[in-house]
């Protein structure tokens, strides 16, 4: 380091004596090689909400950073502002108004005094014009540069660098032009699949089943991507019956080196929604893994890539498919957390404070994520919305659970429906899963209905079991699910124990609520002494 | 006590027949069931059989949430209203199920819609949801406006019973 770097001399005196000195070792594997100060940083601020922002706050609390929490008018009481060291409003609930709000959220950090902003997932994260804005506003991004994230963040250029990169790609055409899409189908065969270029998370995709649904289809999924994106874009490929879809973390830094940390697998999707993540992906040959591995960092190292990645595949028997390079950190990715001993997120900062990045450990063990949704999956997988009346989560030896909620909070229709994710780890396979229903049937909440007792019964359903994966999991083994008929009548003696104090009133009330609930004999209900009878209004 | 899980049209009829302290005695549609209430270190648990269920309740203004491990039950007490049957409706407005914004309405007023014809797209959660018509009826009235943000439980659309020559045209 050197005298003339620095401005002032205490600058200089302060950088050489900081505690965080040179070749810093943080606790997450990666021995950072970084300047003091000046490309260090102090304060972060998190682009995002949800599990994902509590996610980050964690990481960058342990690295000794300072957290800048941002939130829209219906977060006010969330756990992610609650959590930070500061938080700033941004604007009203629509996300267009807040969370992709540059301007607003470039002003909290200005204000903040914070010196770098990770993005989280979703939201701004693969916006390459918000990583430009940051950079441009002098705060480190904590994720891919944007030129890299412009090249692959968009599907269509992304593929034409796999396939100069010599990665396999499913066959398809970039163009929504009602002719050519049609002559493709023909060539093809349908079911194809329609995507928008802007797209991720599976939104704005659609399945065409036949020539006749082409043209709604495509426009079906051009207002989507425009909504869900600002980009209406779309584009075809081949749809592969029965695929798996297996997807290669990466890491870059900003020296050149890329590695991979194995492999994960998402197969188990609903409306393209991946639901369950396993690694590693149960009988995938080591061959086919390496292939993948390789193509992976193939890719990345054309690219140029930086910071966390993944690249996707569709894998089908021997031969895979690059899908698309998600240039951001995955939902899905404490599985891979679990089975490398490593903080992702903590990687994350290193790599964007210059740190160079540290070969991986061998994995061990299997881990499994389950993302639980605030849905009414007994009702077509109807999005629910409303306060938490009661919330029990699971813990113990090999489970994780990351989320925002806690009882007294409000499940917004604003924004999406995951409400924790449930991870678990085993030595194996099996255990890992045993230890998923386990830690799924201690999961337990009061209030809008969960996806919860849905994922138990799929992670402990035989074809899971037996690993019997591919994208079409769902489809093909819970066509439709319910509830057990036995839990529905431990349910209804439940339900009648609370009300047959309440119903005598019930019935010889003229029907107002306000009297009704004042008057209601309480004491006999065994919830009440145990402070378990809890008024709640559906909003 | 009538109860009718939430969604669908099933009721069932539910007696507590006797309660001895923990030891409970029901008859949910006519069967019989024995039970034991257990309290285990503040959490309440159901013994059914040998098999021992975490158990918790909370009540709302037309529900009854009950949770039994991961899985959620929601049920409407049910009280006599004898004039939508009687006039052949199943509901006589649809209501939006959950917040969210006005994407689309697909049929006019006084149009005859029949049983699951789609009414109106809502869209939350960046999902869209449409809502169909429980039963045959007439659009008496357009409540929603395309593009409008709206409550859970506003009603969007008022309907009345349908023509009484219904299997004509």
């Amino acid at each position: 380091m050197l005298r003339s770097e620095f401005d002032r001399e205490e600058d200089y005196v302060a950088a050489t004596v900081a505690p965080r000195g040179l070749f810093l070792k943080y606790d997450c594997g990666v021995t950072a090689n970084i300047r003091p100060r000046q490309s260090g940083m102090k304060k972060l601020l998190i682009a995002n909400r949800g599990e994902i922002a509590v996610r980050i706050i964690r990481s960058a609390r342990v690295m000794g950073l300072r957290t800048v929490a941002v939130y829209s008018d219906a977060d006010v009481n969330a756990a992610h502002v609650a959590m930070a060291d500061e938080a700033y409003p941004i604007g009203p609930p629509e996300p267009a108004q807040s969370y992709l709000n540059m301007l607003a959220i470039l002003d909290a950090a200005r204000i903040a005094g914070a010196d770098a902003i990770h993005p989280g997932y979703g939201f701004l994260s693969e916006r390459p014009e918000f990583a430009q804005a940051v950079a441009a506003a002098g705060f480190t991004f904590v994720g891919p540069p944007a030129e890299v994230m412009a090249a692959l963040g968009d599907k269509l250029a992304a593929r034409q660098i796999a396939v100069k990169a010599d990665v396999p790609v499913v066959p398809g055409i970039d163009s929504s032009d009602l002719s050519t899409t049609r002559s493709f189908g023909a060539r093809v065969g349908y079911p194809i699949l329609a995507k928008a270029a802007a797209g991720g998370g599976g939104r704005g995709m659609r399945v065409v089943e036949s020539a006749e649904q082409l043209e709604s289809a495509l426009e079906a999924a051009a207002r989507e991507a425009q909504a869900a994106f600002g980009d209406g874009r779309v584009f075809l490929e081949k749809y592969l019956a029965r695929p798996r879809h297996v997807e290669i973390q990466i890491l870059g830094d900003n020296h050149g080196k890329v590695i991979a940390l194995g492999e994960r697998e998402c197969s188990i999707q609903r409306r393209h929604q991946k639901i369950i993540e396993e690694s590693p992906a149960p009988g995938l040959s080591e061959q086919v893994r390496a292939r993948m591995v390789e193509a992976a960092l193939r890719l990345a190292q054309a690219a140029g890539y930086r910071n966390a990645g993944t690249a996707e595949f569709l894998v089908d028997g021997n031969d895979f498919y690059f899908l698309e390079v998600n240039a951001r950190l995955q939902v899905e990715h404490p599985i891979t957390e679990l089975r490398f001993d490593r903080d992702l997120v903590c990687d994350q900062i290193a790599i964007a404070e210059g740190a160079r990045v540290s070969d991986p450990i061998v994995p061990h063990g299997a881990a499994i994520e389950c993302r639980v949704n605030a849905e009414d999956a007994a009702h077509d997988f109807r999005p629910a919305v409303g306060p938490v009346a009661h919330l029990a989560l699971p813990s113990g030896p090999g489970v994780r659970v990351d989320t925002h909620l806690a009882a007294g909070a409000e499940v917004s229709p604003y924004y999406d429906s995951l409400i924790a994710k449930v991870i678990t780890w085993g030595q194996d396979r099996e255990l890992a899963r045993k230890r998923m229903v386990a830690a799924l049937d201690e999961f337990s909440v009061l209030g809008p209905h969960t996806s919860a007792a849905f994922l138990r019964d799929v992670i402990a359903s035989e074809p899971f079991a037996r690993a019997d994966l591919s994208t079409r999991f769902l489809p093909e083994f819970f066509p439709t699910w319910k509830l057990s008929d036995d839990k529905q009548k431990i349910a209804l003696l439940a339900a009648a124990l609370m009300g047959s104090t309440a119903s005598a009133k019930m019935s010889g009330s003229d029907g107002r609520e306000g009297a009704r609930r004042e008057t209601t004999p309480a004491a006999r209900s065994p919830w009440v002494g145990l402070g378990h009878f809890e008024p709640w209004e559906r909003r | 006590m009538k109860l009718r899980p939430a969604g669908e049209q099933k009721v069932f009829e539910v007696e507590i027949l006797d309660r001895k302290n923990d030891a409970i005695r029901a008859r949910i549609d006519g069967e019989e069931i024995s039970a034991v209430l257990e309290n285990r270190a503040g959490r309440l648990a159901l013994k059914v059989g040998d098999q021992s269920v975490r158990v918790n309740v909370v009540r709302g203004r037309n529900a009854i949430l009950v949770a039994v491990g991961p899985a959620q039950f929601e049920f409407a007490p049910i009280e006599a209203s004898g004039r939508r049957r009687a006039q052949g409706l199943s509901a006589q407005e649809i209501t939006a199920p959950l917040p969210g914004k006005v994407l689309k309405i697909l049929v006019e007023e006084n149009q005859v819609v029949e049983h699951g014809a789609p009414l109106i797209v809502l869209e939350a959660m960046k999902m869209e949801t449409t809502l169909a018509a429980e039963s045959r009826a007439v659009i008496a009235k357009i409540r929603a406006e395309v593009g409008a943000m709206v409550d859970h439980g506003a009603v969007l659309i008022e309907l009345s019973p349908p023509p009484a020559d219904s299997s004509a045209t």
